[in-house]
């Protein structure tokens, strides 16, 4: 590892403090739509894979969130179950319902290219921890790329309602997906001395992947590229009941010790 | 279920996808060993979920994954019953021999044992017969019908490497309601465990990576 642990100043902790809740809360909300197929999808075998999927997002979370705390953040189970939608800043993208089995797996490609990208640039962070984390996390990622790449190119080219159902859901989500590339308020001055990966690089390089797989190999049509609209704090009108539900043990028993 | 013995339905297609029979090999050196089966459209989806279904918390090194129709399987009272089935015909060339050697095993069913060059699936099926006489099934397959991972880094690091890192809490962990079984089998009301190899719950212990303990999923 070349990565040294740059001292941070206090505007430093404080941008990259809410810059690892931005991903924490991108891969909780997102874990919990996988999470809501559980015993409903198409084949048991794809069942447990989304599973596991939803599982290792949400250990990215885990991941991010224990940073953050090492940084004066809250602890992560008070900082997942004991936010409202008013104080989440996931993309708007992770919150929308789960749709039918073409968009699940659509959103979960479109996210995991981005999240594979990002983790893969910041494992080159000057900020030794945060290298660390991406290391770890990044190897994941790369696995679910491929079975959410498999799964665009078997109903792109399956049967015309498998093509359009995932036409469909690209025609949706991609407009919602900008807003991943969005940097933060101060994000600029940590991707300056190299504690953040450039999201604009990142972004490119995105779309230059996401155009080869869905267009080139694929054959989707991709929709115009949209504007980011409003910041993290704006949500759907979907995110409220997806966190009532998320949260109802963790507040329903708020003295448990063990899970 | 109105109909206790429904009919047959000879317009009923199967709908489910092929099924695939997964190998997992432990360690390098080790014999691939069947751990079950996926559903899978294509060779390259029943890798990926085999390794969801069967990987994400032991360690492995390399899945294997040969189409249900490729295998030849037979105990020794199938080929006392039916001869014939050492007459198989297909494909010559080098073939894969599994053996099944005990029932006192779970997660893991059949060894594979290597391979002979055999004129045929029946062929095979002989020459496992008598390398083994003593076993509770053979299994066969070629090895042109063997769809493998990639052992380059980047797939062991990111289909393999993951699970060496993740913990699980144990079935002992949890609590239980009622009497617990072992509180039983020693007062006599229960069998004792057929598991007589070294197991921790459901793992070998040699493949088990990880302590007891206490620790989130």
């Amino acid at each position: 590892m070349t990565a040294t642990t740059t001292t941070l100043t206090p505007t430093q902790t404080q941008t990259l403090l809410l810059k690892l809740t931005v991903l924490a809360d991108d891969e909780i909300i997102l874990a919990h739509r996988g999470g809501e197929w559980t015993g409903h999808a198409p084949i048991l075998e794809e069942d447990i894979a989304l599973a596991n999927i939803a599982q290792d997002e949400l250990g990215h979370a885990g991941l991010y969130l224990t940073l953050a705390q090492s940084l004066g953040g809250s602890d992560p189970d008070r900082v997942a179950f004991w936010r409202g939608p008013d104080d989440y800043l996931n993309a708007r993208l992770v919150e929308l319902p789960k749709g039918d089995w073409a968009l699940t797996m659509l959103r979960q490609f479109l996210y995991d290219t981005y999240e594979a990208l990002w983790l893969e640039a910041a494992t080159r962070s000057t900020y030794a921890p945060l290298a660390e984390v991406a290391a770890k996390a990044v190897r994941e990622e790369k696995f679910h790329l491929q079975h959410t790449a498999l799964w665009a190119e078997r109903l792109a080219l399956g049967t015309s309602e498998s093509t359009r159902r995932i036409q469909t859901a690209l025609d949706e989500l991609w407009p919602y997906a900008a807003q991943l590339f969005q940097p933060i308020d101060g994000e600029a001055e940590l991707t300056g001395v190299g504690i953040l990966p450039d999201l604009s690089a990142v972004h490119a390089r995105w779309h230059d992947l996401v155009t080869r797989h869905l267009h080139d190999k694929c054959g989707l049509i991709l929709p115009a590229n949209a504007e980011a609209g409003a910041g993290r704090d704006t949500h759907t009108e979907h995110l409220a009941p997806l966190l009532l539900e998320m949260q109802s043990v963790a507040r329903d028993y708020p003295d448990a010790q063990d899970w | 279920m109105t109909q206790p013995h429904p009919q047959p339905n000879p317009q009923h297609h199967d709908t489910q996808w092929p099924r695939w029979e997964v190998f997992k090999q432990d360690a390098p050196g080790r014999p691939h060993q069947a751990v079950g089966t996926v559903h899978a459209g294509d060779p390259q989806h029943a890798l990926l979920t085999a390794r969801n279904v069967f990987v994400r918390r032991p360690a492995a090194v390399s899945l294997w994954a040969v189409r249900e129709d490729d295998l030849l399987t037979a105990t020794p009272e199938e080929l006392t019953l039916n001869p014939a089935v050492l007459n198989t015909p297909g494909e010559g060339g080098t073939y894969h021999v599994g053996v099944k050697r005990t029932n006192k095993r779970s997660m893991t069913f059949v060894d594979l044992s290597g391979t002979v060059q055999a004129t045929s699936p029946g062929d095979a099926l002989r020459q496992a017969q008598v390398m083994h006489p003593d076993v509770l099934a053979w299994m066969v397959f070629p090895e042109s019908a063997v769809i493998r991972t990639d052992d380059d880094p980047g797939t062991v690091d990111s289909w393999f490497a993951p699970a060496k890192d993740k913990t699980y809490k144990q079935q002992s962990s949890y609590g239980v309601i009622g009497r617990h079984v072992g509180e039983l089998k020693r007062s006599g009301l229960m069998p004792r465990q057929v598991n007589e190899e070294p197991h921790v719950g459901d793992h070998k212990v040699y493949d088990h990576p990880h302590d007891t303990g206490k620790v989130k999923p």
